[in-house]
């Protein structure tokens, strides 16, 4: 057995992926709405009132609680000398190993809602596919976004 | 230093004309066909200001097309210049693109019907930056004496470069420039079987099959329906025969495409590049850098798999060849036995027959219980929508547990030093050859029923194109997963 990867995601990376959720379940909210609107105007089957309310509850159920846990239980990762490893995934856990030779450039993306939280995603490229490691504190997505650039050029290597 | 400028070959303004028109051919005739093709050309009857409108839209597009073609063709030079190809063209908006000779990953040539006929080749210019399936340069014509200037001149600056680096080698380079080796050609015979078992021949099928049906408005069915049941013995050949006729048919338009796109196949090996050579109305030459090639996978459909033949693509990392597709095909049809030596021969560090490591027993079920996620809501629609009937949809299930079972007893893996074989089947049989240093990320995943019977799925993805291709090794042990995964960290 592999050992577990050392850092989690912060806690506060749950509040933000709470957040989303609850935008989410306001989206599916005004969506439901418009259902019944339209139900209770050209009067449709009452059956629709109950499947909207029913959507708008699983939905604000997963995408608020449920998902948010499992996915921040699940994501881990750590950076080493010569490979960075990802842990990630809601119903299947994925472990991703990229070889420090193969990175070719680190960001650090943040919008509104992560600035607000001082949070930031770093998302790493290799010349064919590309890794994100979110909600991380600003400052430490920066020092790691240093790390990885000057370890991703010691490992010099031809591609 | 003003250097010499060359220009395109006027044809290069036509052609860039009926490419336009080819683009525009499907709005044109979804145009015609709206119209109920009753135009009428009398300014007096009512409706033929309507009619004529989109009408001369099109014309007035296509003259634009026509004009854009000749000014980019009148604009557009190319030159050299401190070992660089320029290029240069535009009217209002100038664009300028300088390559550096040693940038340069190839050049591939097409040959279209136009070109043929006056002796001219479409030139494509490859760096290892054009991933976006589109070359760096296009010279839409120029005559073949053009070309060869062009990748002699660059191959003599490259050559002068790499000799100011090493000078001893010198001498051997110069003998190995002309050291050309034809790999695999391809026979009427070959293309032949080529074109009975490839899966185009399943969309011809259906192309056809649509096209009679879209026949049936003429052909009074009803009415040979009638004579047929009343002749209920002569009505069984006739279907038989119709049938028969429609399989011909299918299959000689199968050969036909296979004859019109791969006739001529010629893989070369010259100077560590692969050269392949095709086409029998527009020939198309693609030159890939040996050292570019980032995996290579072996794939047998079930037809193939079954008289012993196989196809050979490689990923190769620089980007589009004209076409869209990264995947470059270097054995369109090739025997299996016939197949390892001269892989072996351009691959000479890899190793092509090893044994696999195979999912374990415990894993089976899990080749085919995911299908039941997509085939349970099928099969209970069915049921519900046309009961009894929709029953028989049940049956469905049988062959999706026997694709997966086959799909359990082909999966597998081998690694090795610096090579991971990984070999899988969707339908087809894949296997996937890639080098440990040609590896861009290693993947494994688990959801939570393979958790509890400690199994494992990994991927391995490579450099090719845009999204990079990837293999996958399902329903693994998971101690054998976590092997690889150490095996690709050291």
């Amino acid at each position: 057995m592999r050992n577990q990867l050392m850092f989690q995601i912060p806690k506060k990376g749950l509040t933000v992926w709470r957040l989303y959720g609850l935008f989410n379940t306001l989206f599916m909210a005004v969506l439901a709405a418009v259902a019944s609107f339209l139900t209770y105007k050209f009067e449709w089957l009452p059956i629709i009132y109950y499947i909207a309310v029913a959507v708008v509850i699983i939905v604000a159920i997963t995408s608020v609680w449920l998902f948010p846990k499992i996915r921040w239980d699940h994501w881990r990762y750590e950076v080493r000398e010569h490979e960075i490893e990802i842990q990630s995934g809601l119903f299947v856990v994925k472990r991703t190993l990229i070889p420090m030779v193969r990175v070719q450039h680190v960001d650090t993306v943040q919008g509104p809602i992560l600035k607000k939280y001082d949070l930031a995603n770093i998302s790493i490229s290799t010349a064919a596919t590309t890794h994100i490691i979110p909600m991380l504190i600003t400052k430490e997505a920066d020092d790691l976004r240093g790390r990885i650039s000057i370890l991703a050029r010691v490992a010099e290597d031809d591609v | 230093m003003s250097e010499k400028r060359y220009k395109l070959h006027p044809v290069a303004a036509i052609i860039n004309f009926v490419k336009g028109l080819k683009e525009l051919i499907l709005p044109f005739i979804i145009l015609i066909v709206a119209n109920g093709l009753n135009f009428s050309f009398n300014p007096l009857e009512e409706g033929f200001w309507s009619n004529i409108f989109p009408l001369a839209i099109l014309s007035l597009i296509s003259i634009v097309y026509l004009f854009s073609g000749v000014i980019k063709w009148w604009t557009f030079v190319y030159w050299f210049e401190e070992d660089e190809l320029r290029v240069e063209y535009g009217l209002f908006i100038k664009k300028k693109r300088y390559i550096p000779f040693d940038r340069i990953q190839s050049f591939n040539y097409k040959e279209g019907i136009f070109h043929r006929i006056f002796g001219l080749v479409q030139v494509m210019v490859e760096t290892a930056g054009s991933t976006n399936g589109k070359p760096e340069v296009v010279l839409t014509a120029i005559t073949k004496e053009a070309a060869n200037d062009i990748e002699d001149i660059t191959r003599k600056v490259k050559q002068e470069t790499e000799h100011l680096e090493i000078n001893e080698s010198t001498v051997l380079e110069e003998t190995a420039v002309q050291n050309a080796k034809v790999i695999h050609k391809m026979n009427t015979k070959d293309l032949i079987i080529l074109a009975t078992t490839s899966n185009s021949i399943g969309v011809v099928l259906a192309g056809i099959v649509a096209l009679l049906s879209q026949l049936g408005d003429l052909i009074p069915y009803e009415k040979l329906f009638e004579e047929v049941s009343s002749l209920i013995k002569f009505g069984f050949v006739i279907i038989a025969l119709s049938v028969i006729g429609a399989l011909l048919l299918t299959w000689l338009v199968s050969v036909l495409i296979t004859f019109v796109n791969y006739y001529d196949f010629t893989v070369v090996e010259e100077n560590d590049r692969l050269i392949i050579t095709r086409g029998l109305l527009e020939k198309k030459k693609v030159t890939i850098p040996l050292n570019r090639i980032q995996a290579i996978k072996i794939v047998e459909n079930p037809l193939r798999q079954w008289f012993g033949f196989a196809a050979v693509a490689v990923e190769s990392a620089s980007g589009g060849f004209g076409d869209k597709d990264q995947k470059v095909i270097l054995f369109p049809l090739i025997s299996k036995k016939d197949l390892f030596h001269p892989l072996q021969n351009l691959f000479p560090h890899l190793e092509w027959e090893q044994t696999l490591t195979k999912p374990p027993k415990k894993a089976k079920p899990f080749f085919y219980r995911i299908d039941f996620l997509w085939l349970v809501p099928l099969v209970a629609i069915c049921t519900y929508f046309w009961y009894p009937y929709g029953l028989l949809s049940v049956l469905i299930i049988i062959p999706a547990i026997m694709i997966g079972l086959w799909q359990y007893r082909t999966t597998g893996y081998a690694m090795n030093g610096q090579q991971l074989t990984i070999v899988y089947r969707m339908l087809s049989r894949v296997t996937f050859v890639v080098e440990k240093k040609r590896i861009q990320a290693l993947e494994s995943k688990q959801s939570y029923f393979q958790k509890r019977r400690s199994i494992a799925t990994f991927q391995a993805t490579v450099m090719s194109g845009m999204m990079g291709a990837t293999a996958r090794a399902r329903n693994l042990e998971l101690e054998d997963v976590e092997a690889v995964m150490e095996w690709f960290e050291k």
